[in-house]
């Protein structure tokens, strides 16, 4: 038998499924099971999935809901990238298998496994919750429902991408920030917040700016664009990203916290070389006092292997400096006026 | 578990409503809404139309009164003109309220929210944000809740209603996490648990989980059934999914083909061909398919929505995520191939009795959503009413349970209580021996429903439909629960869910069969006129002793007279 469908039109692939198993209940750590079934075109791995604890291993623990790529809940790794598993082909994925035949399947990063491909989404949750993810309406409640904002399509669309997210996590998975720290408040949240505070609606804008630009927030992402090239529904999460860094500057200045001031001293080196002063970085960013607390002894070390960056007045200018000056201008005078008109 | 006023079963749209309501009326209550998925997976968020409420906002001329007549007139006036009152009075209030809390609607060149036609109203009156309306709200509601603090008890599964005698000392329910069965007393519990239609499985439009479970808590516990033999299908469901290819695939001109080749539509609608209305059109197909002109495949006989015709560019940009959808769950690219299609059970209009408050029958029971059946759609739904359904009565059912919570003593629940539970559920369904597969069951009970109690129905079909029923739940007493363990067990929860789907498919089958007469989403070959004499009322389903046992309750009727409906 198949995962059903019409073996006279396509004829069929086998496939294994390299699934990751682990219960909590009786297994000390987590291993693989194979299974090999018949698939053939246009099934998707969540069809494999659910054909898979049908017939041949009910215990296989995953979650599935919408099965229509809508409601986020079967979010996994399929061959090591977060997404949807009722939206992704196995033909497509076999495709571009490094072991021919094989499709591995893993529960997604990042938050803590339950069971099998189940991960816990309450830390998610619990993020959204810190950050004030909702709209803080200017109208009060006693005023309700009797009369419209009037919204301009302009600002609609403002949002309107962001408001595709259906909180699958695949960016939380894919997000290289929270592998090295859980607290670090996330892509999804980040594009969320991004969603309120170009609201008009919303009358929070400034408390939700104080807490991102607090430690674990909108300063630690580190444009590695991977929560972007793995969302499922292709929202520029990074767009939002930078929109949250460009508010905090401009409501809250260059000096407000050291993510603002290590982005404050980019421009300037960039601006000035071309390229960056890396000696002094750590020193505008963070100050002399953490610097010396906090760096002195890697710096020793990189001494004795003669890796020291070389110090400012070493630093050349990139060739065509004059020329990437008249650029770099016109570049931050482009982001300015669309930040501005953003914030109208 | 400490005890509450208010225990919400359902994160959709009706049982967020109902929360975020609850508090508002009475800060001070303890409320919990329970979930057996995060709330933002509610089916809900696969609304994509809109909500019809008559803001005046695209056609100035519109009015409330001209909902409530398309409402009731789309009903085939079976449902209760009191009820659709509220509903469409109520629906402009609630928008803006949605409008003022975030939700995102597309808008009008004058900055108010955009409103676009739908099938079935006399005016331009459904609000919409792009095709993702039901998506927003969720998630405006869910994140109000999560900023007012609404305690979430998120991947629970409800089990039954604690009863004693004529009321409910709240709910029992397994932690999916734990697989501990939970006491939840509660003064007054709210049903919000969405739709039955995935009992049709994969002949449903519907999401896995829309398997009817508060409707079943509701039915074991004692509480009638009303009108479950109407199932609105929707005509364009994809083959092998049943997923919904949306009425806009044929609205920019694709075609339904027979595997003779033919454009079929001429033979029923001459005129209209391919856009009469949903029932029509789900009939025609389902005509082509029994009289041999469909195509054969091992997941069911098909005909072909043709867009070939059409196009790459029109396609491409105008019918998008059609074409993902084909291509994601059909491997089948429009542009190059026809689509496979075939009708998918895609809304139940029955559900649980309640009155125009939410209240059930039983004491501090109420329902509401889909999961009710107040009556606002009668025997057939309106495009872009059942996310106002689930609004509105969502809103009252939080407040009625507010107001009345006072009025009634803190239930409590035993511990001899949770261990029959529990035994029930872990004990009874690890048949040694020969066994039953729950995924066989489950397809058998969708192809019988399909075939017998779907599109047509006749006497002696629904006869075989109701012994075939019979058979099935015989046999699910040896369905075997291979996963034995107590962290997060799907494979128990989908034996239950398919428990729950059993014991609904027998109230839908004697429904269907006691109705004889044809009127909106049922169809009798054997009956095939309305029968406004002897049959304009509603059926109650009700189990006594084992045994589904139907009752009649009339129509409140109002302004409107019966009519014959014709558009």
């Amino acid at each position: 038998m198949t995962v059903s469908t019409d073996q006279h039109k396509e004829g069929n692939k086998e496939v294994t499924f390299r699934v990751f198993r682990f219960n909590p209940q009786v297994d000390s750590k987590s291993y693989f099971d194979d299974y090999t079934i018949p698939v053939e075109r246009g099934v998707t791995v969540l069809r494999s999935l659910n054909y898979i604890k049908e017939h041949i291993d009910g215990s296989v623990s995953f979650r599935a809901f919408c099965q229509a790529g809508i409601c986020g809940s079967c979010g996994m790794r399929v061959n090591g990238l977060s997404q949807l598993a009722c939206t992704t082909q196995v033909w497509d994925v076999l495709a571009k298998s490094r072991e021919p035949g094989v499709i591995k399947v893993e529960p997604l990063r990042n938050l803590p496994l339950i069971k099998d491909l189940i991960v816990d989404m309450d830390p998610l949750v619990g993020k959204m919750v810190h950050y004030s993810n909702w709209v803080d309406s200017t109208m009060p409640e006693a005023q309700m429902g009797k009369k419209e904002f009037l919204i301009s399509e302009e600002e609609f669309l403002r949002y309107d991408k962001a408001t595709d997210c259906i909180l699958c996590a695949s960016c939380v998975s894919e997000c290289s920030i929270l592998r090295a720290n859980k607290e670090y408040v996330s892509p999804a949240v980040l594009l969320k917040s991004y969603r309120m505070s170009v609201d008009s609606r919303d009358s929070m804008h400034e408390q939700r700016l104080a807490e991102l630009v607090k430690d674990h927030g909108v300063w630690d992402c580190t444009h590695c664009y991977r929560c972007q090239e793995s969302c499922v529904k292709s929202i520029p999460i990074m767009d939002a990203i930078h929109g949250l860094r460009e508010d905090a500057i401009e409501s809250r200045g260059k000096n407000d916290t050291s993510g603002s001031k290590h982005a404050e001293a980019f421009m300037t080196d960039i601006e000035k070389k071309g390229k960056l002063i890396e000696a002094t970085l750590p020193i505008r960013t963070n100050g002399v006092v953490w610097t010396l607390q906090n760096l002195l002894p890697m710096a020793m070390k990189m001494i004795m292997k003669r890796r020291t960056p070389p110090p400012p007045p070493l630093v050349k200018s990139v060739k065509g400096i004059k020329i990437f000056r008249a650029m770099f201008r016109e570049m931050t005078e482009h982001v300015k006026q669309d930040h501005k008109s953003h914030n109208k | 578990m400490k005890p509450f006023d208010i225990v919400i079963v359902g994160g959709g749209g009706a049982g967020l409503y109902a929360a975020m309501e609850a508090m508002k009326t009475n800060p001070a209550l303890n409320i919990a809404v329970l979930s057996k998925v995060y709330p933002n997976r509610s089916h809900t968020s696969a609304a994509q139309g809109g909500a019809n409420a008559a803001l005046g906002n695209k056609a100035k001329d519109d009015t409330v009164e001209m909902h409530i007549f398309d409402t009731i007139k789309g009903s085939d006036y079976l449902a209760d003109q009191d009820a659709v009152d509220v509903l469409c009075s109520e629906a402009p209030k609630i928008i803006r309220e949605l409008e003022n809390m975030g939700t995102p609607w597309s808008r009008m060149e004058d900055n108010t929210i955009a409103q676009r036609p739908f099938g079935g109203a006399g005016r331009p009156r459904c609000c919409y944000c792009s095709d993702k309306t039901g998506h927003t709200i969720l998630q405006t509601l869910y994140e109000q809740c999560l900023k007012k603090g609404v305690i979430f008890f998120n991947e629970y599964f409800a089990l039954n209603l604690s009863v004693s005698g004529s009321r409910s000392n709240g709910l029992i329910a397994m932690n999916m996490k734990t697989g501990k069965v939970e006491a939840f007393p509660a003064r007054t519990v709210i049903l919000a648990t969405g739709g039955y239609a995935k009992m049709y499985w994969n002949r449903s439009s519907n999401a896995a989980g829309n398997t009817g479970d508060g409707q079943a808590i509701a039915y074991r516990a004692g509480i009638p059934m009303k009108d479950m033999e109407f199932v609105q299908f929707h005509p364009t469901g994809l083959r092998k999914s049943g997923l919904l290819v949306t009425e806009g695939a044929r609205g920019e001109g694709g075609y339904l083909v027979n595997k003779d080749g033919e454009r079929f539509m001429a033979r029923y609608a001459k005129e209209k061909m391919e856009l009469g209305p949903r029932d029509l059109v789900s009939r025609s197909i389902e005509t082509e398919i029994l009289q041999g002109r469909g195509f054969d495949s091992p997941a069911g006989t098909y005909v072909h929505l043709d867009l070939t015709h059409l196009g790459a560019d029109l396609i491409k940009s105008r019918l998008p995520q059609i074409r993902e959808m084909a291509m994601n769950f059909e491997g089948v690219d429009p542009i190059e191939e026809p689509i496979p299609v075939k009708p998918t059970a895609h809304y139940s209009m029955g559900g649980i009795d309640t009155d125009n408050q939410t209240r059930t029958v039983m004491e501090g029971v109420y329902a509401a959503g889909e999961c009710a059946c107040v009556s606002v759609h009668g025997a057939n739904r309106l495009g872009g009413n059942s996310l106002l359904d689930i609004l509105v009565f969502g809103r009252i059912a939080g407040r009625t349970a507010a107001e009345e919570a006072g009025k009634f003593t803190q239930g409590r629940i035993t511990d001899a209580e949770l261990a029959e539970q529990f035994e029930e559920i872990r004990g009874g369904m690890h048949a040694s021996g020969r066994y039953e597969r729950y995924g066989e069951l489950r397809e058998e009970l969708g192809r019988t429903l399909a075939l017998n109690v779907g599109i047509f129905r006749e006497s002696s079909l629904l006869q075989k439909g109701i012994a075939d029923l019979a058979e099935l739940r015989e046999r699910f007493k040896k369905v075997r629960i291979s996963d034995s363990s107590d962290v997060f067990n799907t494979n128990l929860m989908q034996v239950l869910e398919l428990k729950n789907m059993l014991d609904l498919a027998e109230t839908v089958a004697a429904g269907a069969y006691a109705r004889q007469e044809s009127r909106g989403s049922h169809t009798r070959i054997d009956f095939p006129v309305r029968d406004d004499a002897n049959w304009h009322k509603h059926t109650l389903a009700t189990l006594v002793k084992g045994n589904v046992t139907l009752a009649e309750k009339p129509v409140t009727m109002g302004r409107y007279e019966l009519q014959e409906r014709t558009y």
